[in-house]
């Protein structure tokens, strides 16, 4: 009984309870294998889809896009954050721009970035990109502004010029932020790629995905969404082990 | 700078000797010399308009009077945080011979006890790890031996102020300006950092310009204090020499002849500042 305390016991129990009931409901034939096909169903598709190997090639293509577009997304974000809360000029060109992109649902961006970059991995990278971007600059671009004070005027009284102030200040602060921001920039990393695929292109799990929904394959289709969510769930791991690294002094 | 003679103006009503005392014991050359300071923020009506003070060296000013009146803001004035709107500040030490002690103790959460400590002598120009002997060196000397490798947040109130104080004496500077520098300590922890902050002042001659609201830290630490009239437009209306000898030890000065009469007479005036204005404190 120890052991139900901890979170994850008691979570990982509630799961299995709840596909073992999916599974029994379906097997019971409460609910319809054809739109709800049994857990029992989507393992064996899951394996097969492993098992013929031809799947890697399709998980590399939705990670190339969505990690592409993390990083660049991650470093124009913060660069044009920096600049702007640098540069009052260059905020008042960028900050009606990011507004705008960032009221809109920037997923419909997928069509034109198809129009412009093609159906292959480019288009891909920039949706994901634009989606992580915009995210970022906020984080940076506010993280900046709202720097502690306090901490500036400390390290001017002891001798500090704008280098310092960079190094010792914005930089350590805005790492913060941006650390806060970052599993949901990995987040939207793997929506841009996704939705992208689904859009047009021929290869990767949203193109994956898109078929098996045009042949109404069910089973397929909640087998490919739990290997996007596994990915993820990775990556959330990484992103988390990465937080607790840069900012020790907050968990230490 | 040469130091000049000074003139004493004539809202002083005790005169601060300037000549250093051939013993050694009393203020000797000036450090900083405030002359008929304006500060304003914004457009709104100025907060100081016509503060004149010197502090010299080995002396201790104190600066009180209401909340509000704009203690804090002759020391930002002083320390250049925010340039005066009138009025002259003279420093007789180079601006890198002044440390600013805050409120707050608002370290860098991201650098550690030892690092928050090294980054003046860094920014001065040390080698790190020599900055970082220095910053152990002063932490030890507060009483803070061992504690080099932690944050911020992994230290109590009052050893991030006493991370703080090292950051400012390893400077070692030659005017302190303090911002109620132990007002959120509790008693006990106060006393004792109190005492080993005047402990060094008093044996490296130390200029400093404290600003409190605590007429009996300002009194048992000073030889000067000034009361700050009401703002806005505030100015110094009095000055009151502190005469007990020093080396001081906080609770004997409380207990010192001299420290009751002009404890209450300071209130005094204190009260008539706000009365009169039909404020509060």
């Amino acid at each position: 009984m120890r052991a139900f305390k901890k979170a994850w016991v008691r979570q990982s129990l509630a799961l299995l309870l709840l596909v073992a009931l999916w599974e029994a409901c379906s097997r019971a034939g409460l609910i319809d294998p054809f739109y709800a096909p049994p857990p029992s169903v989507v393992a064996a598709t899951l394996y097969e889809l492993f098992a013929g190997g031809s799947i890697w090639e399709h998980i590399a293509a939705t990670f190339s896009a969505a990690l592409l577009g993390l990083v660049g997304g991650l470093l124009l974000g913060a660069l044009l954050g920096f600049g702007a809360a640098m540069a009052p000029l260059l905020a008042d060109v960028l900050e009606p721009v990011m507004i705008l992109l960032n009221a809109i649902p920037r997923v419909i961006l997928a069509p034109l970035f198809i129009i412009w970059f093609g159906i292959d991995l480019g288009s891909k990278v920039a949706l994901s990109l634009v989606l992580v971007a915009v995210l970022v600059f906020f984080s940076v671009y506010g993280g900046i502004r709202e720097v502690d004070v306090r901490l500036v005027e400390r390290v001017r009284t002891l001798g500090g010029g704008r280098g310092a102030l960079l190094r010792e200040v914005y930089v350590p602060s805005v790492t913060a932020w941006v650390m806060g921001s970052l599993k949901v920039a990995v987040g939207f990393a793997f929506t841009g790629a996704v939705v992208g695929e689904f859009v047009a292109s021929s290869r990767g799990l949203g193109y994956l995905l898109s078929f098996a929904q045009s042949t109404y394959n069910a089973a397929q289709t909640l087998a490919l969404i739990f290997i996007i969510m596994g990915f993820v769930l990775v990556l959330f791991a990484l992103a988390g082990r990465l937080e607790r690294r840069l900012l020790r002094w907050r968990y230490a | 700078m040469e130091p000049r003679p000074r003139d004493l103006g004539t809202r002083s009503e005790i005169l601060v000797p300037y000549e250093a005392d051939p013993s050694g014991a009393g203020p000797g050359g000036p450090v900083v010399r405030v002359r008929d300071l304006r500060m304003r923020y914004g457009d709104a009506d100025p907060v100081l308009d016509g503060v004149s003070l010197d502090v010299a060296e080995g002396q201790v000013v104190s600066l009180i009077g209401p909340s509000g009146s704009g203690k804090s803001t002759v020391l930002r004035a002083i320390s250049g945080l925010h340039p005066p709107d009138g009025g002259t500040v003279d420093l007789f030490v180079e601006p890198r011979e002044m440390g600013f002690l805050f409120q707050d103790d608002a370290l860098l959460p991201w650098r550690t006890a030892r690092q928050n400590v090294a980054l003046g002598l860094r920014l001065r120009g040390s080698a790190r790890t020599e900055a970082e002997r220095e910053a152990d060196r002063w932490l030890a000397r507060l009483g803070l031996a061992g504690l080099g490798p932690r944050y911020p947040r992994q230290l109590s109130g009052g050893q991030r102020k006493r991370v703080a104080l090292a950051q400012v004496l390893a400077l070692r500077p030659k005017l302190l300006l303090m911002d109620e520098p132990f007002a959120s300590l509790d008693a006990i922890v106060r006393h004792h950092v109190t005492q080993d902050l005047l402990n060094w002042v008093e044996s490296e001659r130390i200029a400093v310009l404290l600003v409190t609201h605590d007429l009996e830290e300002a009194q048992a630490l000073s030889d000067v204090v000034c009361l700050l009239s009401r703002g806005p437009r505030a100015r110094i209306s009095n000055r009151y020499a502190v005469e007990i000898p020093r080396p001081r030890n906080l609770i004997d000065a409380r207990g010192h002849p001299a420290f009751a009469p002009l404890l209450q007479r300071i209130w005094h005036d204190l009260s008539d500042e706000v009365d009169q204005l039909g404020g509060a404190i």
